[in-house]
């Protein structure tokens, strides 16, 4: 473990720092080494088609994506267990991430394809978080349905929110709302005061949020507390792998570590988020997997 | 190994499958090589590296000091270890050279009697390869950061140049003049490409964010601008609609039968387009770091299956399989930042440039002769004069 832990350092440090010290020849010897130790990389028409049942079992990186078939509705319905619901007082539906579902799965292409699939059903909605342009948020959406209807309890804008959700939210599929959208679907007059009345309705109720003159971001509803904490907690894990030393630690240590008052979700949560997000990079060794601190 | 090569001798597989195997087989075992090394000539960082496409045996490279080297890469030595000796250089001594960086280097397509080269000096010079000396000088008004000759034309030999102007200029080796200006980009265009499929058919990315596809024969503009959103106005920020990247592009390459077109951005995303139609095929790469302000030279690998694209990253070159996103592996040994990758297609090698002025070359490691037990190397003795080609050097111990 040491040696690994060494060859791992050496070829992971700046190499600028030391192309003055040592020849052109010693250093590529070090990486030929360090390549070798990997398994040879063998393309599929290659590969045995028996299963090495017991031979090949590695006991460090766990191979998550070679187990089976890709579910990613299994993935989802577990990471939503990491959700803290009492936190928010169950106001606020389980959402999970889209790019932490990267993290235990390594085909994106094919994550992205299932999602789809999923949203298309009906059976998921994806949300513009708002905080970075790549960063969806996922809720189920009977969950959503239920939660929205729950916090509009005796307002007034119940009515509008619930014929929202039965009329419009099975018909689109998109992140964003228009107005000729609001128009069509949503109206049966298309009066000016009370399409403006109701989309102020929308808005205040949380369901809509405005992004630019005349067209909407579909939103949940209080979800603003969830994202100040989500940043939060992401810059206090960050500066946890941060501060370690060698700017890198075990995955496995990370998840037993005390969290700080900053980190108010599960730090699996967190580590989640920072994996798929590709903060940090995740790196097979014979002890589990490290985490190591990208830094630009 | 040996099920392909009896299969393909019965005539029971179609001969490209044999082909495919083995190119696929040797790109996922590129590594570093002792033996294989490349002349240093180069005092400054390389930014462009180019092999021609006849015989594939030399190659040009162009440096940041302005310096142009031709390289020979077949080795005729009969040993294993061999460096790739430069046969002749446009050096700093030449009155020719180019006076600032040399950006871009292309082989003419069709012979190597003549290479084309841009520069940051607002030049872009032809030369003629046994004199060295520049037959044909392209002036411009900002600096040249790229220019494409497109592989397969027939009808014209246009030379398609982005600037630091908005505008992409054409310039015809016949007539030795700037005869086309293709307008509609808002930005310094940092890549331009043409389509290996159809000669009339050119790509250029620019510092506003969009990819344009042009037919030069249609003087109205350009036929379509690649969306990352494929039309679903929802996703995007209303200023980022119909933009292929959400920063500057500087990276382009079409995939070798010219039916899907890569582009790279500062947003550190790599995406896959169809060509035809401009639709983006969704396939997630994942974080593809990319800091560079000019151009980047990506390259994809040529009859194997599945295609690799490899793109620099960084101080190494990383390699994703083209239509799943994998990561498959990062090939480290670069000191410094790399610029620019060649491939070369009959041999399955990688060449790589970069900052710290080396060239290397990423050669397939050779399969690995098999360990024999003591005990059957007793009773191989007696058979020493079998063939190895018919040795059973493959098939594993529990079959």
């Amino acid at each position: 473990m040491f040696r690994s832990r060494v060859l791992l350092f050496f070829s992971g440090v700046c190499l600028n720092d030391w192309k003055i010290l040592f020849d052109k020849e010693l250093l590529q010897q070090c990486f030929k080494s360090v390549m070798n130790r990997k398994r040879a990389l063998i393309s599929d028409t290659f590969k045995v088609n028996k299963r090495r049942v017991g031979n090949e079992k590695q006991f460090g990186a766990v191979n998550n994506g070679e187990a089976g078939p890709l579910d990613v509705k299994a993935t989802l319905q577990d990471l939503m267990t990491l959700f803290p619901r009492k936190l928010f007082n169950d106001a606020l539906p389980q959402i999970v991430l889209k790019h932490q579902l990267y993290s235990i799965h390594n085909d994106r292409t094919q994550v992205d394809r299932q999602l789809s699939d999923l949203r298309e059903q009906g059976e998921l909605l994806m949300f513009q978080l708002g905080f970075d342009a790549e960063a969806f948020g996922l809720v189920f959406a009977a969950d959503y349905k239920a939660k929205v209807l729950a916090g509009e309890e005796g307002r007034g804008t119940r009515g509008t929110v619930d014929k929202f959700l039965e009329k419009v939210l099975p018909s689109c599929k998109d992140l964003s709302f228009n107005k000729e959208k609001m128009l069509k679907e949503f109206l049966f007059t298309d009066s000016e005061i009370t399409y403006k009345e109701k989309s102020w309705q929308l808005v205040k109720s949380g369901v809509l949020t405005v992004r630019d003159a005349g067209s909407w971001w579909l939103s949940i509803p209080n979800s603003g507390r969830f994202t100040k904490y989500l940043i939060q907690g992401r810059k206090a894990v960050l500066g946890m792998v941060k501060k370690s030393k060698y700017n890198e630690v075990l995955k496995a240590e990370l998840e037993e570590r005390q969290t700080n008052s900053q980190v108010k979700f599960q730090i699996k949560y967190h580590i989640h988020d920072i994996i798929g997000a590709e903060l940090v990079e995740c790196i097979p060794t014979t002890s589990g997997t490290v985490l190591r601190c990208v830094d630009y | 190994m040996l099920g392909f090569l009896t299969a393909r001798q019965a005539g029971l597989d179609d001969p490209l499958r044999l082909r495919r195997a083995e190119s696929t087989r040797r790109v996922l075992n590129l590594e570093l090589n002792h033996d294989r090394d490349v002349d240093r000539i180069h005092n400054n960082g390389i930014n462009t590296i180019d092999i021609e496409v006849i015989e594939g045996r030399y190659m040009l490279s162009g440096g940041a000091d302005g310096v142009i080297v031709v390289y020979d890469l077949e080795n005729n030595s009969r040993k294993p270890q061999y460096t790739c000796k430069a046969v002749c250089t446009v050096g700093r001594s030449s009155q020719y050279v180019h006076r600032f960086s040399v950006e871009t280097v292309q082989w003419y397509p069709h012979d190597t009697g003549m290479f084309v080269s841009s520069s940051f000096d607002k030049t872009m010079k032809v030369w003629d390869t046994e004199t060295l000396k520049p037959a044909e000088v392209f002036q411009f008004e900002g600096n040249v950061y790229c220019h494409h000759m497109s592989p397969i034309a027939r009808k014209h030999s246009l030379i398609a140049v982005g600037t630091k102007d908005q505008k992409v200029q054409l310039c015809d080796l016949k007539s030795g003049s700037r005869i086309q200006v293709l307008q509609g980009h808002r930005g310094e265009v940092l890549s331009v490409r043409w389509s290996p499929r159809y000669e009339h058919i050119l790509a250029t990315a620019s510092t506003d964010s969009r990819v344009l596809v042009w037919d030069v024969r249609r003087a109205s503009g350009s036929l379509f601008s690649l969306d990352q959103h494929n039309g679903d106005k929802s996703k995007a920020s209303s200023e980022a609609v119909n933009t292929a990247h959400n920063g500057r592009v500087n990276g382009l390459c079409f995939t070798v039968d010219g039916l899907y077109l890569l582009t790279t951005g500062t947003d550190d995303r790599m995406r896959l387009w169809n060509s035809a139609n401009g639709k983006n095929t969704l396939v997630n790469y994942g974080k593809v770091s990319n800091e560079s302000r000019k151009g980047l030279k990506i390259t994809v690998s040529r009859s194997c299956s599945p295609e690799f694209v490899f793109v620099p990253c960084g101080s190494s070159v990383a390699v994703y399989t083209l239509h799943t996103g994998e990561l498959v592996t990062m090939l480290r040994g670069h000191y410094n930042n790399v610029d620019c990758c060649q491939f070369h297609p009959d041999y399955q090698e990688l060449y790589s440039g970069g900052k710290d002025c080396n060239i290397l070359a990423w050669v397939p490691v050779v399969r690995p002769p098999d360990v024999e037990e003591e005990g059957t190397a007793a009773k191989g003795g007696s058979q020493a004069t079998v063939n190895p080609a018919f040795e059973d050097a493959w098939s594993s111990d529990e079959d």
